[in-house]
């Protein structure tokens, strides 16, 4: 899932300060359960922001939100009557969601309360790590199901460099080394034969690169195909 | 034969006592609480903390005095003795001699107005003398009960707290009282008194001021201790910069006639050192003198670790022999070092880690009661009857039988209560009172109705805060009906009024404004659902200990809070909503797993409770680790037992036993579990059950050092014991032996101390020598862990010219092999080099959680520690429970220890279950968490906050929370992200409306 952490309040606080009005929205699906933009987080943010305003001697209103996923048209209509009443939105979602918002209501000024991380899943409760970077080209069959394009700090592909110590990475003591992890993976599968195949230069023109990226699928997007 | 009396009399009203009476009642036998003083909760109220967690002893058993002082069928006679006792096992006929009080605890509200007035001073012997008190008291803030009492040996009769007290609770003519009960069984809780340290006259106590016993310390350290928390010494009130423990002060010392070993004083100056430094944070230097650190019991070894590595608290070996004066108030010590040279060291203070003795006047006491004590004057019980007096139906739990630490206080007092449960079963519930209630009003839709009763508690409300201007503002507010202010609200005839104006004014919700909830929260619930209410629909206001008492100086602004306190009563109570909990039936079965001494003890204790067990073993024999066992240090016949208890087990019609068996799948919830237990045959077979109890014991670790395994000679010290115990045998006769302590325990692999060892080294060395006094014995130890009354084999064990040479955990000795086997080991003492050429080197190895463990543990969703045995509730108070209702463990599946300490918590467990199994049903629901369904997002965050494991997504993808299983703690509430949990009677809007009425 998508992992995001909060915007320093102070941040939030600048962005949203010159409105009377404001409609804070969170997301009910990633955000929710990286604990940074639910409908608990809303709360929070809304509560913090109306004592950190009111050290300025202000007073705006704050409506709070939550729906299923800001990423859908179907869900974000559902705020129309809200948001038509409001100055500006702060969305807790992720970028997707904050995007959505902006496009759907091109007239209101929308502000993202959360930074959006990575792509990861959460190794113990409260500590989430990025293990895919959206390369549009998984190789994961071929590392013994780890990737050392996410997982190795250099994104190497035929094995480590000379900074992996220990098993860890020499970017940092509390990071390990993707490459170890690798091959101690292939060691357990008894796979360790296919390091020996030497891989060429990865095509890299499905990853983020070129732009926008797009995908159809022919059987259910039916414009693209009549 | 008279019919046997469904109640049981407890004397001492310690931790002991109290857990028994507690467990006694819930399954179904009434219960006299005989204390000798005004108050119940013996030493552990006297106590700081608790080791090895550092708990809060007062935090932890106020809510078990608070249960046992609200507890109907709990009869608690203070201020009393045990006179005559006749009759017999079922019917005893008991004299009670209740001495005169002077205060009538049933009046007394404990306001302290009384005491506040008392002219003359006492000393207050809860504080060890360090203080001093009224003659009129209560001995600590938190008693229960909750009652003052007249020291007429200091009373000067003046006759002002008579005046005073507005309740007339005040009976300067009481008079002593006996009272004739008759009960079932009696237990025995009576404890221990601390070791006088005048009495080693060589260490100073009495003489220089800054001495201090280990019991005085506790007190010191105490917030609500004579210096409030603060450490001073007393000849100067400063603060100390270096303070010193001497240990075994009236323990392992026959020149003072306490050859045992108090068994929890190493462990308590280890906790004491640690606080010390908490309290004074720069720099105090602690220094703990010691003979052998016993640091036994679970989590005991790594908490002494911590305290030398991460806190830095210095452990010296050494027998302190004299204290003398130094400069500046200071102490001085003379000591030898590691090694071996002699050292003097001042210390601004010196505690005296004293030790336990048997009860004033004991023996006197035995007599009375017919029972035998053993020659330390502690009750004599046996090994295999470890809770059982000398005089049927008579048993005891606690220090009264052998110095002990609270969790093994605990898990005989649950095991007392079994045996006594067992005793009586066909008289349970005989003398039980029940309540019986008025059918509940319908209150829904209804407009919040509130009545607000505030109370002036005699002068200490209405002294401060003005009383009638605050009931005035009350009837005010919105919702509220009526408003009233009483002289005592919780008094028996307000009682009766609050019922009256609930019904006259119609009231649908209930405020008092008076003192803690609790205390006096049940007593309100309980008068408003006498008159029709739900009892969720009572709110309280606690305008005395958080308004009048704390604002004393400023009564404009106490009636202000005051106010405000009500206001957000108010508030919530507007919001209150009628919980119910749903009857849900209990199976009365208990599935008991592993069939060793704890599995089928704690079987035929439910099984002689009239309860079904199903007992599941996956050997093809019962036995378990005592099949190993084949002699004991007080000369009993482990085999012989076992065979009669497995004859008793086999023999029971109501024990079902399953051999060759594991069980697989465990799913339901307390008082319905339905597991699945396979045959080695793959048969499946399936069982309902209340209770699940779990003794999968431990097992002997194979070492890996010391030529094990590579030479014949080199044995366990199991292995040997099957050698001596078989007449067969070839090598029951080496010329010379050495043992070597510590193989495999306290290390970093497994940094327990696996307990029993030591004693079980002692046991084969003194058989050897029995066999064969010119055998030559060395037993190499790190520290002789012969606690309690086994320090006497020990010392005979010396006696017979066996050789104990200490070793360094550094410095470990050598086994090597040229032919002859050849140990080398470095004497501290000699500081020299030993080299031993022994016939046979003997390996006391640790003990290892079983293997079964990992599997079990995720189906009964129940948590292992670090050494992969089964974690319990609350180390302290909880000893046989698992966080998850319904569950219990016992045996060597909990921690390494001896026969009789399984047998007793294998008891303590089967009395735990029944009080389960007694009931027909488990009330589930009242203040539990639910979910909303249609916000879940299915995140996970319930499932792994709770500390109990209840929460779990269900077939529709959503977070499910069975109310029997939550335990109400809110925490899924309040970790939601997406808000979808709330927990019943403090909902947001609840709690919300609360904050706001503050603020509005």
């Amino acid at each position: 899932m998508i992992i995001a952490e909060q915007k320093p309040i102070q941040e939030i606080k600048a962005m949203i300060a010159g409105y009377q009005k404001v409609l804070i929205v969170g997301c009910d699906t990633c955000v929710t359960i990286c604990m940074a933009g639910g409908r608990k987080e809303v709360g929070i943010i809304a509560s913090c922001l109306r004592m950190a305003l009111q050290i300025d001697r202000k007073k705006p209103q704050l409506i709070e939100d939550c729906i299923q996923r800001q990423c859908e048209w179907e869900f974000v209509d559902t705020l129309k009557d809200k948001v038509d009443g409001v100055d500006a939105i702060l969305s807790s979602a992720c970028g997707v969601g904050v995007q959505a918002l902006a496009e759907r209501f091109p007239n209101k000024p929308v502000y993202p309360a959360l930074n959006t991380t990575f792509m990861g899943m959460p190794n113990e409760h409260g500590l989430w790590v990025e293990n895919c970077r959206g390369c549009g080209n998984c190789g994961l069959g071929r590392f013994g199901g780890i990737c050392p394009i996410a997982r190795c700090s250099k994104g190497l592909l035929n094995g480590p460099c000379g900074g992996s110590q220990n098993g860890k990475c020499e970017v940092s003591k509390e990071m390990d080394c993707g490459w170890q992890l690798i091959y101690g993976r292939l060691k357990t599968l008894n796979q360790l034969d296919q390091l020996e195949d030497i891989l060429l230069p990865k095509d890299w023109s499905t990853d983020r690169d070129k732009g926008q990226r797009k995908m159809f699928r022919g059987d259910v997007y039916y414009e693209q195909t009549v | 034969m008279a019919d046997k009396v469904g109640s049981v009399l407890v004397i001492g009203g310690g931790i002991g006592g109290i857990q028994t009476s507690l467990d006694l009642v819930e399954s179904g036998l009434k219960v006299y609480l005989l204390e000798r003083t005004h108050s119940i909760g013996g030493v552990m109220a006297q106590l700081d903390k608790t080791f090895p967690t550092n708990d809060c002893a007062m935090c932890t058993i106020s809510p078990k005095l608070v249960e046992c002082g609200q507890n109907l069928n709990i009869e608690i006679i203070t201020n009393a003795e045990l006179g005559s006792v006749a009759g017999k096992a079922g019917n005893f006929e008991v004299e009670i001699v209740k001495h005169a009080r002077y205060i009538d605890d049933a009046k007394c509200t404990g306001c302290g107005v009384c005491a506040k007035s008392c002219p003359i001073d006492a000393i207050d012997e809860y504080n060890y003398g360090l203080c001093e008190r009224r003659a009129t008291y209560i001995r600590y803030p938190q008693a229960v009960p909750r009652a003052f009492g007249i020291d007429k040996d200091k009373c000067i009769g003046c006759g002002l707290c008579e005046s005073l007290c507005l309740r007339d609770a005040v009976i300067y003519g009481d008079k002593e009282q006996v009272k004739k009960i008759n009960v079932g069984s009696i237990i025995l809780s009576t404890g221990f008194e601390s070791f006088d340290p005048a009495l080693k006259q060589d260490y100073g106590y009495g003489e220089y001021p800054n001495v201090v016993s280990s019991f005085e310390f506790e007190r010191i350290l105490s917030a609500s201790g004579p210096y409030k928390g603060h450490i001073f010494r007393a000849s100067d009130a400063k603060m100390p910069e270096k303070i010193a423990w001497i240990q075994c002060v009236g323990s392992r010392d026959r020149g003072v006639e306490r050859p045992f070993c108090s068994s929890v004083c190493c462990t308590y100056a280890v906790k004491q050192a640690i606080i010390a430094k908490e309290h004074i944070r720069e720099g105090l230097d602690t220094t703990i003198f010691y003979m052998d650190m016993r640091t036994y019991g679970k989590g005991f070894e790594q908490y002494f670790n911590r305290a030398k590595n991460e806190h830095g608290v210095r452990f010296v070996c050494s027998r302190i022999h004299t204290v003398d004066p130094g400069s500046d108030g200071n102490l001085k010590l003379v000591f030898s070092d590691d090694d071996g040279q002699l050292r003097e060291e001042e210390f601004d203070m010196l505690v005296l880690s004293v030790g336990f003795k048997p009860t004033k006047n004991v023996e006197e006491f035995a007599n009375r009661l017919g029972i035998k004590l053993n020659e330390y004057g502690f009750c004599k019980t046996s090994t295999f009857s470890p809770i059982e007096t000398s005089r049927a139906g008579v048993y005891v739990a606690g220090a009264a039988q052998e110095p002990k630490d609270i969790p093994a206080t605990v898990m005989e007092a649950s095991g007392a209560a079994a045996c006594a449960e067992a005793l009586l079963a066909e008289a349970k519930g005989s003398q039980i009172v029940k309540k019986e209630y008025p059918p509940e009003k319908d209150v829904s839709g209804l407009k919040p109705r509130i009545g607000v009763f505030v109370c002036k508690c005699g002068i200490n409300i209405a002294g401060v805060v003005d009383v009638p201007a605050v009931t005035e503002y009350a009837a005010t507010l919105p919702d509220v009906a009526y408003a009233e202010y009483n002289l005592y609200t919780c008094s028996q005839d307000t009682q009766v009024r609050i019922k009256e104006i609930i019904e006259e004014k119609q009231l649908n919700r209930v405020i008092v404004a008076s003192c803690t909830p609790r205390t006096h929260e049940p007593l309100f619930q309980d008068t408003i659902r006498l008159a029709g209410l739900n009892k969720y629909l009572f709110e309280m206001a606690n305008v005395r200990d958080q308004c009048s008492w704390v604002h004393a100086s400023n009564p404009e602004a106490a009636t202000e809070k005051a106010k405000e306190l009500i206001r957000m009563a108010v508030g919530r109570a507007a919001f209150l909503e009628p919980l119910h909990t749903i009857p849900m039936s209990v199976i009365r079965r208990a599935l008991v797993i592993g069939g060793g001494v704890a599995g089928m003890n704690a079987s035929l204790s439910l099984a002689n409770q009239g309860f079904e067990v199903e007992l599941v073993e996956h050997e093809p024999e019962l036995g378990g680790n005592i099949r190993h066992i084949h002699f004991t240090l007080e000369g009993d016949k482990p085999q012989e037992y076992l065979n009669s208890l497995i004859e008793q087990v086999q023999a029971h019609k109501l024990i079902s036993v399953h051999l060759e068996s594991q069980v697989k799948k465990v799913s339901g919830h307390v008082g319905h579990f339905e597991s699945e237990v396979r045959s080695k045959k793959l048969e499946v077979r399936k069982i309902e059950h209340g209770v699940v109890i779990v003794a999968t014991g431990g097992v002997e670790s194979k070492p890996i050092e010391y030529l094990y395994g590579k030479d014949d000679r080199v044995i366990t010290q199991r292995e040997l014991e099957e050698h001596l115990a078989n007449s067969q045998s070839t090598i029951r006769n080496p010329h010379s032996v050495v043992m070597i302590q510590c193989v495999g325990s306290r290390n970093e692999e497994r940094p327990y101390c696996s307990r029993i060892c030591c004693t079980q080294a002692v046991k084969n060395a003194l058989k050897l020598k029995e066999q064969n006094p010119d055998t030559q014995i060395y037993i190499l130890y790190r520290d002789m862990r012969t606690y309690g009354f086994r320090e006497e084999y020990y010392y005979q064990a010396r006696k017979a010219g066996v050789i104990f040479i200490r070793y360094d955990e550094q410095a470990k000795p050598v086994v090597s092999n040229n032919g002859r086997l050849k140990v080398e080991v470095k004497d501290p003492i000699l500081g020299a080099d030993v080299v031993l050429q022994p016939d046979m080197v003997v390996l006391s190895v640790a003990i290892d959680s079983h293997l079964e463990n990992e599997n079990l543990a995720p189906l009964l969703k129940v948590t292992l520690d670090a050494s992969k045995f089964f974690l319990e509730a609350h180390m302290k108070l909880r000893p046989v429970d698992f966080g998850s209702d319904g569950m219990f463990l016992c045996g060597l599946a909990h921690s390494p220890k001896l026969i009789e300490e399984s047998i007793a918590q294998a008891q303590a467990a089967a009395g735990r279950a029944a009080t389960i199994l007694n009931k027909e049903r488990v009330e589930a629901g009242g203040v539990v968490s639910c979910v909303e369904e249609k916000k879940c997002v299915a995140c996970l965050t319930c499932i792994r906050m709770c500390p109990y494991d209840v929460p779990f997504i269900n077939k529709a993808g959503v977070a499910e929370i069975e109310a029997v299983k939550c335990h109400g703690c809110g925490i899924c509430a309040s970790e939601c992200p997406a808000k979808a949990i709330q927990l019943l009677h403090y909902r947001d809007p609840q709690v919300v409306a609360k904050v706001d009425a503050m603020f509005g």
